[in-house]
């Protein structure tokens, strides 16, 4: 009997604990800029809205940004730096970057793939941030044909709150049929200065409430709505091209940071 | 000359539905580059630029094909105005311009 209680319970926690989603954060304060500045970028791999674990993140494959079409490479900027979350330190990066360029300002960051061994299983989250100087649109709609994207058909730094995102999810270009999405909202203050993340600001009801799942159409369109300010991930699941890293299964999924600004 | 009513008609209802965007920074070598632009992303180029001191115009260009000029920075206080038309100056002064 106890044999079992003891089972149960842990077959509870894993359950658990995949019902956090994991969001790899690529993560600057204000995504709409109302003129050129060096702004710093915080690389964090964690679960935005319980901030129950911060992950170790394994290293950065690829991190650029493109701005009027012209692609430069940031990778040489990153810093490791040690993230604080509510209830533990992780290995992260940080990096500044002169956004001084009118436009849009499209950063990619392709992390080294993370094992995570309450699934046996390898996470690699491609994803996307998007700020903005000044107003004036670029390249915030440009479709890279990554191995797995979310391209947006929404501004996602001009987003009022209670106002809706909507993207398709892709895979070399291609849609990717009735894809399944995470949503979670940045439920922190995250502390630039010292690299921790703040106190909760809402309380979920339930826990599907902590990591909302909804699934894109047969066009791999998905719109949802973004009922409070700040920041919110949108992560379509396994949609990649690369299924095997290091002889175990891979989720190569498709990551994008949308900002919804308060109406005041 | 259809053909150029038309263009003409075009070239307005562009300009007049979006609004004029402008974007300065300071290259730190004693010159500022100042960019165009509209809120549709359409290009700025060709667009009007001057430099204004008291009032007058101390130096005017237009803007390049990437939608920038770049000037020598004037000693005392001025302001960058990119005029594309009443109804679509963006004013920007000296002293809000920052590396």
């Amino acid at each position: 009997m106890k044999n079992t209680l003891l089972k149960t319970v842990v077959a509870t926690a894993l359950l658990s604990s995949s019902v956090y989603a994991h969001f790899q954060m690529l993560y600057t304060p204000n995504t709409a800029l109302t003129k050129g500045e060096t702004i710093v970028l915080k690389h964090v791999f964690t679960h935005p809205f319980s901030d129950e674990h911060t992950m170790d993140m394994a290293g950065v494959e690829e991190f650029y940004v493109i701005n009027k079409e012209k692609k430069t490479d940031l990778k040489k900027d990153l810093k490791s730096i040690v993230f604080q979350g509510n209830h533990n330190s992780g290995k992260a990066y940080e990096s500044s970057y002169k956004a001084r360029k009118m436009g849009d300002h499209l950063f990619v960051m392709t992390p080294t793939p993370y094992f995570e061994k309450n699934e046996d299983i390898y996470i690699q989250q491609i994803t996307k941030t998007i700020i903005n100087v000044a107003g004036a649109p670029t390249d915030w709609d440009a479709e890279l044909g990554l191995k797995a994207e979310i391209v947006p058909l929404t501004k996602p730094y001009a987003i009022w709150e209670g106002g809706s995102f909507t993207g398709i999810v892709k895979s070399h270009g291609k849609v990717v049929p009735f894809a399944e999405i995470e949503v979670e909202y940045l439920n922190r203050d995250v502390d630039m200065k010292n690299n921790k993340m703040g106190k909760s600001r809402v309380e979920a009801p339930q826990d599907s409430f902590i990591t909302m799942t909804i699934k894109a159409n047969k066009d791999g369109e998905f719109t949802f709505a973004l009922p409070k300010a700040g920041f919110w991930g949108f992560c379509a699941l396994g949609v990649g091209s690369d299924k095997e890293y290091k002889g175990k299964e891979l989720s190569q999924d498709a990551l994008i940071w949308v900002e919804a600004k308060p109406m005041k | 000359m259809k053909k150029i009513i038309l263009s003409l008609a075009l070239l307005s209802g562009s300009l007049f539905a979006h609004s004029a965007i402008m974007s300065c920074f300071d290259n730190g070598d004693g010159t500022v580059t100042c960019e165009g632009g509209f809120s549709d992303g359409s290009s700025a180029s060709g667009v009007n630029f001057k430099l204004e001191q008291d009032g007058k115009a101390v130096f005017e260009a237009k803007m390049s094909e990437d939608s920038e000029v770049t000037f020598k920075k004037p000693s005392s206080g001025y302001t960058a105005v990119f005029d594309a038309g009443e109804g679509h100056q963006v004013f920007v002064k000296g002293s809000d311009i920052t590396e």
